[in-house]
């Protein structure tokens, strides 16, 4: 970024000029210990519970522990600066984030100070807001019954997601997690044409938390290459940082995400992943020389994850009658955490924490992964709590006998294994069941509309597909969403707009169009 | 080094809370914080610390090295160190002077303050700055002067954890993170 010479002059000229010399009493005390990135203090008489500290040589840190004698804190900055005896301030200050429509695009860190070297932000003071806030409560919300489309057919079809819902993402390492979320970040350009200023653009925020910096590199080139960063912040705060910014990153993320939710717009965060942010928290806090629990982790872990996943919210239309806090209501911020489980132990520790504190998981195997259905998606343990109620109703309809007639292929397909004599009604169950795992299968970065999911999923559904050999499901799905955009483009509105089912002259529209194809295809 | 009034342990500050509570009590306020004073001076040499971290021998015996100390020393404070030895707890002694201290000046409403300056303070310089800190806090503040030419001018004064900071170093430091956060204006907007 340039800037202007004589600009900057004149607005530093005024700075000195206003600049008054603080004469206020400060609160000040003496290192007594640090080390590990943590260092005690003694003195801080009226320190107050997450306030951020200065050290001596610039470092910063932020009080936690608030003992009889002494206050424990973590250091985020190089520690190495610091030493026993050095006199520390109290800023009467909490830890805050800017926030706004100009961290969109960018990278920050934890603090929200961008790393992507595209110069300053341009946020004044006003838009600084505190990493730790209350989530709204019962009466400032209504329930979730907007749809938020991942573009990804197994999911907007068997586990839809609610705008303003906590919908967990789980699954080994290697199962197609961060694909999901990349794929659903592509996939809000439908809502708003990709332009952050469009009310209905959905903005994104990616907390990257303990991730390589090479894969995240690699998100933000790939969602700058579709132009999907126009409408999403990445927060980062990747292995190589300290312990205490890779647990704050997460509330720094939802910080900037209650911004625009408060404001009216509906937002989606991503939180990649909250295992490593447990262990983040589980290294400070075993320094600070709290006592640990189950599995070393601090017995507030539940309350770490909980009040985080808490201020994913449906605002009430009157959100604002009720708290001044709220500049619109309405809004939404949609919580997408995920969490790496070992060898698919869901019974583990944090697993079953975060699972009970969301409305419901999206489960990704790795055995369905290496048998090519990606994405991974275990329909059977996955669920969706809101569910039905955030999905349109043309899609309610077509996709909902999907789950039960996967469940028996699934069934069945374990049977057939042994026997080769099945009767006719078994045979048709498989030969449905494997055309609709086909159809749900999908590409990477490939979100497909909801309109056209429709699509295809009518044409799974009715047995149009049955006839027509496995193989070639994936070529007639294209061919079909082709011809059916080409032809009849009315049919997408109708399929949005129907209020109970597919409208009959619609489907009609579709049947010819399937027999076209079909035609087309075995030519 | 730290200005801040230095942390004295939990143990320490329970047993002197009970010499300070008789003391007064009993009206000796005086010469038992007399007597503590003489022995936190004895407490000094790094030959007494030594002794009282690692003294073996029986009671009786640690006590004697004490013995010349204590005699013209009022009862109770003789009772309180030999009750220290008989527990094992000779160590608190380390601390007890600063410990005392602080209970001596939160009674009297006093606090004690270190101002530091690029210069020596003249002392009606010093009387003039403690009058009007003492109004502020509304505590009777007696201030001692240090020297630290690293504040280029003006003052900083620390009263217990609490700090002003008028020196031209700090007003620097402030200017400069004021500087560093300022809005700049990008090119086209």
């Amino acid at each position: 970024m340039d800037l202007r010479p004589a600009e900057v002059t004149s607005i530093l000229e005024k700075e000195i000029e206003n600049y008054q010399g603080d004469s206020r009493m400060q609160s000040v005390g003496t290192v007594l210990s640090v080390g590990d990135g943590v260092a005690r203090v003694y003195g801080l008489d009226d320190c107050m519970m997450n306030e951020l500290l200065e050290f001596a040589g610039g470092v910063s840190g932020i009080a936690l522990n608030l003992e009889e004698d002494n206050v424990g804190c973590v250091l985020l900055g190089d520690a190495a600066k610091v030493r026993e005896g050095d006199t520390v301030k109290a800023t009467g200050r909490i830890i805050s984030v800017p926030t706004g429509p100009q961290l969109l695009g960018r990278v920050v860190n934890a603090m929200g100070d961008p790393v992507d070297g595209k110069g300053p932000l341009g946020t004044t003071e006003d838009d600084l807001r505190p990493i730790e806030q209350d989530a709204p409560s019962v009466v400032e919300r209504q329930p979730v019954d907007q749809p938020l489309q991942t573009g990804i057919k197994a999911v907007d079809a068997m586990i839809p997601i609610g705008r303003g819902q906590r919908e967990l993402i789980i699954g080994d390492r290697q199962t197609g997690k961060t694909a999901l979320i990349v794929d659903t970040i592509l996939s809000q350009a439908n809502t708003g044409g990709g332009d952050p200023s469009n009310p209905d653009q959905v903005i994104c925020i990616y907390v990257a938390v303990g991730q390589k910096q090479s894969t995240v590199v690699d998100i933000v080139r790939r969602l700058e290459r579709a132009g999907a960063m126009a409408y999403t912040i990445v927060v980062l705060a990747s292995a190589i940082d300290e312990a205490s910014m890779q647990y704050l990153s997460c509330y720094g993320g939802c910080a900037m995400g209650e911004r625009f939710r408060d404001e009216g717009r509906h937002v989606v965060i991503f939180y990649d992943d909250l295992y490593k942010q447990a262990l983040a928290y589980r290294q400070v806090m075993l320094l600070l020389r709290r006592p640990p629990g189950r599995e070393a982790f601090p017995g507030d872990v539940f309350n770490l994850h909980s009040r985080l996943l808490e201020r994913a919210a449906r605002l009430a239309d009157n959100a604002p009658e009720i708290n001044p806090r709220f500049k619109a209501g309405g809004g939404t911020l949609t919580a997408l955490p995920v969490v790496e489980t070992q060898e698919g132990d869901v019974s583990a520790y944090i697993p079953t924490n975060v699972i009970s504190i969301t409305d419901g998981q999206i489960f990704l195997e790795s055995s369905l992964f290496n048998s090519g259905v990606r994405p991974a998606v275990n329909a059977g343990i996955s669920v969706s709590r809101v569910g039905g109620a955030a999905q349109i109703p043309a899609m309610k309809k077509t996709a909902g006998s999907l789950r039960l007639d996967l469940a028996q292929f699934r069934e069945l397909q374990a049977f057939a294994q042994f026997g080769s004599d099945l009767d006719a009604a078994t045979q048709a169950k498989l030969t449905r069941g494997e055309r609709l795992v086909e159809v749900l299968k999908q590409g990477q970065y490939v979100p497909v509309k909801v309109a056209d999911q429709v699509i295809i999923l009518y044409a799974g559904s009715t047995g149009a597909l049955d006839d027509l050999p496995v193989k070639q499901v994936g070529e007639f799905e294209r061919a079909l969403i082709e011809y059916v955009n080409d032809s009849h483009p009315e049919v997408a509105e109708q399929i949005l707009s129907a209020k109970k089912d597919i409208p009959d002259e619609t489907k009609a529209v579709l049947d010819g169009a399937i027999t076209a194809v079909k035609a087309q295809i075995q030519a | 080094m730290g200005v801040v009034a230095a942390a004295v342990d939990q143990v320490t500050g329970r047993w002197a809370d009970a010499l300070f509570g008789l003391a007064r009590r009993q009206g000796v306020l005086d010469q038992i914080s007399a007597d503590i004073e003489r022995i936190a001076l004895e407490c000094q040499s790094p030959a007494v610390v030594a002794f009282l971290q690692g003294a073996k021998g029986s009671t009786s015996e640690r006590l004697a090295k004490f013995g010349g100390l204590l005699e013209s020393a009022n009862p109770h404070t003789r009772s309180f160190v030999s009750l220290l030895f008989e527990r094992r707890r000779e160590e608190v002694l380390l601390q007890i002077g600063a410990a005392f201290e602080q209970r001596l000046l939160e009674e009297r409403g006093a606090a004690k303050g270190i101002v530091e300056s690029a210069r020596p303070l003249e002392s009606a310089e010093l009387e003039a700055l403690s009058q009007d800190l003492s109004k502020r806090l509304g505590k009777d503040v007696t201030l001692t002067g240090r020297v630290d030419p690293d504040l280029v001018g003006g003052v900083r004064v620390f009263v217990g954890t609490s700090m002003i900071d008028q020196s031209l170093q700090g007003r620097m430091d402030g200017l400069r993170r004021r500087m560093m956060e300022a809005r700049l204006p990008a090119v086209g907007s």
